[in-house]
């Protein structure tokens, strides 16, 4: 047997005790999707025992390993690292070994319950639908959807979908607000389209890689021992971690580079410079594939200038970078002067493939659109594009903020496909796709995750008109940064409805009036999208606990409830949005739990999204195509032979089939409608608040290997919450010395915010400059974002959790 | 899939780096649960585990026929499952780490070594260059912890057990298959060396060449999951009369 998988075919004539033994197999999958339809389902290779093994996607972050999960009586038992997948090959993280333990928290919600009185009491299912049915059909206008990048792709869809079109607003976004949007407009300002052009298959090939402020080993740690393993085998990769704090990433690079917050922008700028000065560019890439922009000047002080910008002229470009010498920047961002000069040789040699990594130190960035775009810039510049292993790689933190957020656009001003509620013609696609009349969805750009959050923590009569917020998949009320202001004020507005759909009680629980238990990862059918474009498919393997229920299923449930009251939810023809029928024409009450899963809706809802992917050649391939692989990195084209084809590399000719024959790039969504990306000019700016006086360090919050995020399921791991138990506030040794604080010693990190109590930690994991805290913040128990400041990028509206000015002193 | 071939002659520089701070700092640690050390100070048996020593006549090879040979199986295999979340996850660290720094990892467990009743155990996939990626310490932040921390969750997580014996043999007295493919499992020596687990130490460790007797149950995918329920149809793992 050569595949994997065998077919329905390949079952009947293998011998009786192997289909024995795959019999139990179906019979698993066999719950997850009972449709008639009968294609093959895939089952999977048999390990001789009583566990059945299936595949899925990692519960935690964008790297997207793929798992196999092992289940026996109905649990899950035993977790495996996919040796047949292309991301991890076998190999997992700590967090992923143990996301099997994830579900099995000894809390988990499993009642629907309303908050009657200041109490929570538990309450049907439906009654749960009717009461949110009830609120929105009140004022439509006042309900916002908050959903998230760990919300699978069809879950993703039916929000965007029941917002759109079914309400014809546009208030709905989600998480990776807090996570990637500077990444998305990068990635427009330069390319025209989201999302990476490289993909993993980079860090193999390269020569160089740079670590542009994020902390790869602990992080993205599958990725980085991809990188670093490769020394094992005997070969050579420099790795340049630039960092504000000493990491373990720091440990196995070769050179670390310690910067000042917004030394960034300094450094990406000084490496330009010195790709001119060095005769390091590419000067017929340039020619032929780059223009280059800066912005014009702001309409007023309030309004930042529009992001397309303006053109100029490669001399403009080089006399506007002329000021950055590697000694301005040594001033500007702390490196040492030679340092970037070793920056600048490596990026104007050709000789080297050079692989730029990131993740939250750009994107959580008042200036995180500017850096993103600066860092492609470089890599244009010097030619040091679109070949194995040059590439400039944005990655994510979160599961499918690629897969679910961006690319089904489930934020305020985005349609599925990476289309464009600004645009006319991409509105008029979406209407056509979901049978809409003209004008049906709406032009008004809704409200960015701290403008909903923000109006909804104000009074109604005082310009708060958010009044209800659903929330999904994600627990703001940690991660939000400045939380008095944007979370807890709701407390004291009684009129304010918080519905959320979670697995555990959460900071964002601890404020809901309606809570809905839900069903997690492997509890349900799913598809996430990962940092490299790959989407990937798991079925339901396990039953949810107690009442616990697909989040799909929810949205849908009260769609349904809101159509039958007349208040929206229907095509142009009348029909409900998410009527789903069978081959004879029956309608399927899918919005009915006990018939959810009589077929795979998951399939239904990712073959209708799949028509919005074409637009701008993300395509998708067909939901069965994801069942069979360990998931496919789009555009997926179908070859004449009928097997789909993944892309890896984007805009590069021997790769990408939508790039016209014969041209060794283009840039098919240029901006400037000229198969053109667009490098771009943007100064070095100082961080918003920088510290003083009263408030002299500066803090920068991030995570730990353990825990993924929030916390709110590694922390109920025992081996992960034992290992990294709480928080901590990391300082330097002459910082702890001159306020009097050993490392154990209890401190209050304060900003004009809010203050948290910390242990400090001394000579730790993690070691930052003079002058710099660190705080992770995964423990529920120690908010650090009662201290984060909520300044956002004006263009991407990500607020920066990695700078500002607190301080620091011993808690006596 | 042969095993590592150490150069004799590399052994004295071993000595010498595993004399410096890094593994006087991790086998104190080690040792932290320990009973207190004697009032007098006495050097504490330490040595390498290095193949040397299992290339021994067969007169002095060290007597692994224990009296009870398959409780003592089962006995290892509960000692091994005591820091794994279930078979197959990686165990945790139970000890103390220097936590930034991988080569103190190394220091013990590139080769393992024994050191008063501890056993390093010889990783058993030194390939793989970044530890900390999938091993943690079973209680982390010792030095920071105090009364009013969060308590430790609770979970009903059951994890797969192996039963650590079974596959199918070919006949009585073929050599025994390997209950668990080999992924992440090249060095044998690891878990069935002479610092290796008691009840799965072989009476032939003169032999260092395990994998020219010994392949994984033909039952296994070598690239699906590395086990099963281990009690296979196997008339064999009764004792022998």
């Amino acid at each position: 047997m050569t595949s994997s998988l065998m077919t329905v075919d390949q079952l009947l004539t293998v011998d009786r005790r192997s289909f024995v033994k795959t019999a139990a197999m179906a019979a698993a999958t066999a719950m997850a999707s009972r449709d008639a339809r009968g294609y093959a389902l895939p089952l999977l290779e048999q390990a001789p025992s009583s566990l059945a093994w299936n595949k899925a996607p990692c519960r935690f972050c964008g790297t997207g390993c793929h798992v196999m999960v092992g289940t026996e009586n109905g649990r899950v038992v035993a977790i495996q690292g996919d040796q047949k997948a292309e991301v991890n090959k076998g190999l997992l993280c700590v967090k992923g070994y143990h996301v099997g333990l994830a579900m099995y928290g000894k809390d988990r919600l499993t009642t629907p319950m309303l908050r009657r009185n200041g109490a929570m009491v538990p309450i049907s299912w439906d009654e749960a639908i009717e009461t949110i049915a009830a609120r929105i059909a009140a004022n439509p206008q006042g309900f916002s959807f908050y959903g998230s990048g760990q919300w699978t792709i069809p879950e993703g869809y039916a929000a965007n979908k029941f917002v759109k079109a079914g309400l014809g607003t546009n208030l709905i976004d989600a998480n990776p607000r807090l996570c990637m949007s500077s990444a998305v407009t990068g990635f427009l300002s330069t390319f025209g389209v989201d999302e990476p052009p490289g993909v993993y298959d980079d860090l193999d090939q390269c020569d160089v890689a740079i670590m542009w402020g994020n902390n790869m080993a602990e992080m993205h740690p599958v990725l980085f021992s991809r990188l670093v393993d490769r020394r094992a085998r005997g070969e050579k990769v420099t790795i340049i971690d630039m960092t504000t704090r000493r990491t373990r990433t720091s440990e196995l690079a070769d050179h670390v580079l310690y910067f000042q917050p917004h030394g960034d922008l300094a450094i990406a700028n000084g490496i330009a410079h010195l790709i001119i000065k060095l005769n390091g560019v590419d000067s017929d890439f340039v020619k032929r594939h780059c223009n280059f922009r800066q912005l014009g000047a702001a309409v007023d002080a309030n309004t930042a200038p529009d992001m397309l910008g303006v053109p100029m002229t490669f001399e403009e470009f080089a006399k506007a970078v002329e000021p950055y010498t590697p000694e301005k920047v040594e001033e500007l961002s702390g490196v040492p002067a030679e340092k970037i000069r070793l920056l600048g040789e490596l990026f104007a040699r050709r000789d080297l493939r050079i692989n730029s990594l990131w993740c939250m130190g750009f994107n959580q960035h008042t200036r995180g659109t500017a850096i993103n775009c600066i860092v492609h810039g470089i890599h244009l510049l010097s030619g040091h594009f679109g070949k194995p292993g040059d590439a400039a790689t944005s990655l994510t933190g979160q599961p499918s903020a690629c897969g679910t957020a961006r690319e089904v656009g489930t934020l305020c001003h985005l349609l599925p496909g990476g289309l464009a509620v600004a645009n006319p013609e991409h509105r008029a696609h979406a209407e056509d796709h979901w049978n809409l009349a003209a004008g049906s969805i709406s032009a008004k750009i809704g409200y960015h995750a701290i403008e909903m959050f923000k109006r909804f923590n104000t009074p109604t009569d005082q310009g708060g008109d958010v009044t209800t917020i659903w929330v999904q998949v994600t627990n703001p009320g940690h991660t939000l940064p400045n939380l008095e202001r944007n979370f807890l004020r709701k407390k004291d507005l009684a009129d304010k409805f918080l519905i959320v759909s979670d697995v555990y009680p959460t900071a964002t629980t601890s404020l809901a009036d309606l809570i809905l238990p839900s069903a997690m990862w492997v509890e349900k059918n799913g598809m996430y999208g990962n940092s490299e474009r790959r989407t990937q498919q798991w079925f339901k393997m396990v039953e949810p606990p107690g009442e616990a229920r697909d989040d799909a299923w929810q949205t849908i449930a009260v769609s349904k409830a809101l159509f039958d009251r007349g208040a929206g939810m229907k095509d142009k023809d009348g029909t409900w949005i998410f009527h789903t029928q069978g081959r004879d024409e029956q309608a399927i009450p899918i919005w009915d739990w006990a018939h959810y899963y009589d077929i795979n809706v998951d399939e239904r809802l990712f073959d209708e999204y799949r028509q919005f992917s074409r637009h701008k050649h993300k395509d998708l391939a067909p939901y069965a195509e994801y069942v069979k692989s360990r998931g496919l990195r789009w555009p997926v084209v179908q070859q004449p032979d009928g097997a789909w084809r993944e892309t890896r590399w984007r805009f590069s000719g021997f790769d990408d089939p939508y790039v016209d024959k014969g041209k060794d790039f283009q840039f098919y969504h240029s901006v400037t409608k000229d198969d053109k990306a667009l490098v771009w000019f943007r100064p070095h700016e100082h961080p918003p608040e920088r510290p003083d006086a009263e408030y002299p360090f500066w803090l920068c919050t991030g995570r730990v290997l353990e825990h993924w995020h929030s916390g709110t399921m590694t922390r109920r791991i025992p081996q992960l919450h034992r290992a990294m138990p709480k928080a901590y506030v990391e300082l330097h040794r002459d910082d702890a010395a001159a306020i009097g604080v050993l490392s154990g010693d209890m401190v209050t990190v304060a900003s004009r915010r809010g203050a948290v109590d910390l242990a400090a930690w001394i000579g730790g994991r993690g070691d930052p400059q003079k002058g710099h805290v660190f705080v992770p913040f995964f423990d529920e128990t120690q908010f650090i974002n009662m201290v984060t400041l909520d300044a956002y990028d004006p263009y991407s509206k990500q607020p920066d959790y990695k700078k500002c000015a607190v301080s620091v002193r011993r808690k006596v | 899939m042969a095993m590592h071939r150490w150069n004799r002659a590399a052994r004295p520089a071993l000595w010498i780096t595993l004399m410096g701070a890094g593994a006087a700092a991790a086998f104190a640690s080690v040792d932290r649960a320990a009973p207190q050390a004697p009032a007098v100070s006495t050097p504490l048996r330490w040595r390498l585990n290095t193949p040397a020593a299992l290339i021994v006549p067969e007169s002095k090879a060290l007597p692994a026929a224990v009296a009870d040979k398959f409780g003592a199986r089962a006995r290892s295999v509960e000692a091994r499952a005591q820091l794994r979340a279930y078979e197959g996850a990686p165990p945790v660290i139970p000890h103390a780490t220097v936590d930034m720094n991988v080569q103190t990892c190394r220091a013990c467990h590139a080769q393992g070594l024994t050191a008063g009743d501890k056993v390093a155990r010889m990783a058993s996939h030194t390939y793989l260059q970044n530890c900390t990626q999938c091993h943690v310490e079973a209680d982390g932040l010792a030095s920071l912890a105090a009364p009013g921390d969060p308590p430790k969750p609770i979970n009903t997580f059951v994890g797969f057990r192996a039963g650590g014996h079974g596959g199918t043999r070919a006949w009585t007295g073929a050599p025994p298959v390997m209950p668990h493919t080999t992924f992440m499992r090249t060095n044998c020596i690891s878990c069935h060396g002479e610092f290796g687990y008691d009840g799965w130490r072989p009476d032939h460790l003169s032999r260092s060449n395990c994998v020219q007797c010994h392949a994984p149950a033909a039952e296994f995918d070598q690239l699906a999951p590395t086990f099963g329920k281990a009690d296979l149809p196997d008339g064999l793992s009764v004792p022998l009369p």
